[in-house]
């Protein structure tokens, strides 16, 4: 597909453990148009986490291309151009959730008005306006994954990858964490990749896929 | 300011707290350049009085003759005349034989003038009675204190000198008497250097010794305050004869024993520098602690879009803030310590009933201090340095972890 957000193909990854070697991914091919929501579902193990990671560019595949935005994805492109939402959230204990925010622009330059006024508002669009200057340590679990998926959308990205957002939390605030992540990408016309256990979830993106095997379907 | 600066401070220095990991390495480091400050100014302090010492006894300037100077009058004139010069007196300065009660002795034999020696050095602070050497006549000497003891003489007390003409004499088979001398006075600069083994007489006295009629050995010379002595040196260089004189500030003449006192001072350094390094070591593994610790954290920042190299230098700009931070409460500590040396010591000593004591064996009733600013340089840039050293192994470790297996790691 040209001018996808996210072109990858033939991707495939193997693991080597002990004299075994495990092939994880056998050659996945996935494409992700602007402003579009994918669900990637899958038995555990089946190497989702594997896959998001090589999309992410977080980790090298054995074989296959990745595009992002049509041109070769490169590290170096990754901050202002993709998000990622993890299981954990990895937020800096030793700063406020404004300035867990703030960290992913911090990446990318020094932050100016225009960011700091940004993160405010992303903060108060996750619903934490008054959680500001908290501490991860003094926010819930689904608090810290909101501040999270804020940090995400911090570079306005074009793509955001998130592997099991809700993983970690109880079946009402994940609802929440979820329909977030779905009305922000909506809202900024950000794609989606959903990695997600739950059906419901995978039912509200706009294409559902299967991990199996090794490859996509 | 680049994230890893900023994320530097945030994490030795979360929300503005000063947490216990960041206050022992910042106190290492702080403990070991107090200490160098302290050792480097009492140390520097000593060299100070002993320059103080060195230049009240024979001045600044030391005009030596090649041989001697059949006209001293001549001379004295041309240095006096040089802007910069406050007073200038001849001397005569060699080895004699000393005999009294028996027991022999090699000292030096100083013949000063007596009416000039006070303008150039202030030797009669020194002497025991006071003003002993203003009063000498031409049989009368002052011992430095050392040699009486050894001699067993006292004031008052008589020793007879040997000077090396009276072996010529003895060559042509004259009958020779060794001079007879009245102990006036002692002299006790306290310094071991300057204390071991010195007789003070009259000018013409020593004259007399060696035959040398109205030549002297070389003049001494009193800048006046202010001015800088290796100018007027030069100065005076480019003025007297090259043939006859050759002037040498303080710091020339006594070169080998200068050498020796700053080599105890940079023995000192290095081995007090260790305190240092072993801070830096508290420092390293504390730092390494944290990137294991915070493993996922900096997983974290590789998604985020960190470079290695930003992830190491956010480890390497800690140590560096550790060591800097250190340094400035260790630089205050130092000179705040410094500042109340004195009252430490006296303290120390009246709760040991050790005050007399204390007087007695020092040189110095007070402790010196003198910082030099090429010391504390010195410090402060080896402090930071072997700080920031301490964190490249714990920087290079956080540049190496893969972010996929960091954020993997539990
Ligand atoms: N670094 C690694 N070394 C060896 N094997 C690995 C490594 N990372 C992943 N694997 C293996 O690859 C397979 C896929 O792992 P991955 O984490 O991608 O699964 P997943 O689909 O995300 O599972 P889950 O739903 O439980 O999160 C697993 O069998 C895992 O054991
Ligand atoms: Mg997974």
């Amino acid at each position: 597909m040209s001018g996808a957000v996210l072109a990858a193909q033939g991707m495939r990854k193997s693991y080597q453990s002990g004299d075994r070697r495990i092939e994880v991914l056998r050659g996945v091919d996935l494409a992700v148009g602007a402003g579009e929501s994918v669900s990637i579902r899958g038995e555990s193990g089946s190497g989702k986490s594997t896959l998001l990671n090589l999309l992410a560019g977080l980790d090298a595949p054995d074989g296959g291309t990745l595009a992002w935005g049509g041109e070769p994805a490169q590290a170096n492109r990754r901050a202002g151009f993709l998000g990622i939402v993890f299981q954990s959230f990895y937020l800096i204990p030793e700063i406020d959730a404004l300035a867990n925010v703030l960290m992913a622009a911090r990446m990318v330059k020094a932050p100016g008005a225009a960011e700091r006024a940004r993160a405010k508002e992303l903060i108060a669009r996750v619903g934490l306006a008054e959680r500001a200057t908290h501490l991860p340590a003094q926010l819930s679990g689904g608090e810290r994954q909101r501040v999270a998926v804020a940090r995400a959308l911090m570079n306005s990205p074009k793509l955001l990858l998130a592997d099991e957002p809700t993983g970690n939390l109880d079946e009402h605030t994940g609802d929440a964490v979820v329909e977030l992540l779905l009305g922000l990408c909506r809202e900024t016309q950000t794609a989606l990749v959903l990695v997600t256990h739950n059906t419901a979830y995978a039912a509200k993106t706009g294409r559902q896929l299967f991990l199996r095997d090794g490859a996509l379907s | 300011m680049p994230w890893y600066i900023y994320l530097a401070f945030k994490q030795l220095f979360p929300s503005g707290r000063f947490p216990f990991f960041t206050a022992i390495s910042v106190l290492g480091v702080t403990l070991g350049v107090a200490v160098l400050i302290i050792v480097t100014s009492v140390m520097g302090g000593f060299g100070y009085e002993i320059r103080r010492m060195i230049v009240e006894t024979e001045g600044e300037i030391d005009v030596k003759a090649t041989g001697y100077l059949s006209d001293p009058k001549d001379v004295l004139a041309q240095i006096t005349a040089i802007p910069g010069v406050a007073a200038a007196t001849p001397y005569v300065k060699s080895v004699v034989g000393v005999q009294a009660n028996g027991r022999p002795a090699y000292p030096i034999f100083r013949g000063v003038e007596v009416s000039t020696i006070e303008s150039v050095a202030n030797l009669s602070r020194f002497t025991n009675p006071r003003g002993a050497l203003a009063n000498l006549d031409d049989d009368g000497v002052v011992v430095s204190s050392q040699l009486a003891t050894s001699l067993g003489v006292r004031v008052g007390d008589k020793i007879e000198v040997y000077s090396p003409l009276l072996i010529e004499k003895l060559k042509n088979d004259e009958v020779f008497f060794p001079r007879e001398f009245r102990v006036v006075g002692e002299l006790y600069i306290g310094h071991q250097q300057l204390d071991s083994s010195t007789i003070y007489g009259t000018l013409r006295a020593a004259q007399e010794l060696y035959g040398l009629g109205r030549s002297v050995h070389g003049i001494y010379v009193r800048v006046k305050p202010g001015i800088d002595e290796h100018g007027v040196v030069a100065q005076l260089n480019a003025t007297l004869p090259r043939a006859t004189t050759r002037a040498y500030s303080w710091m020339e003449s006594w070169a080998d024993f200068l050498w020796v006192l700053n080599l105890e001072k940079s023995i000192n350094f290095f081995l007090l520098l260790f305190i240092v390094i072993i801070a830096a070591f508290s420092v390293m593994s504390s730092l390494l602690i944290s990137v294991v610790r915070k493993t996922r954290e900096i997983g974290l920042l590789g998604a985020l879009g960190a470079r290695p190299r930003d992830v190491a230098l956010c480890f390497c700009a800690q140590a560096f803030i550790i060591g800097l931070t250190g340094t400035a409460i260790g630089v205050g500590v130092g000179f705040g310590v410094l500042a109340i040396r004195n009252d430490l010591v006296h303290g120390i000593a009246r709760l040991m009933q050790r005050q007399d004591t204390l007087r007695q064996f020092y040189q110095f009733s007070d402790l010196p201090s003198h910082t030099l600013t090429s010391d504390l340089v010195l410090t402060v840039v080896a402090a930071i340095f072997v700080s920031t050293l301490a964190g490249l192994l714990p920087a290079w470790r956080a540049a190496r972890l893969k972010p996929v297996e960091a954020l993997r790691s539990e």
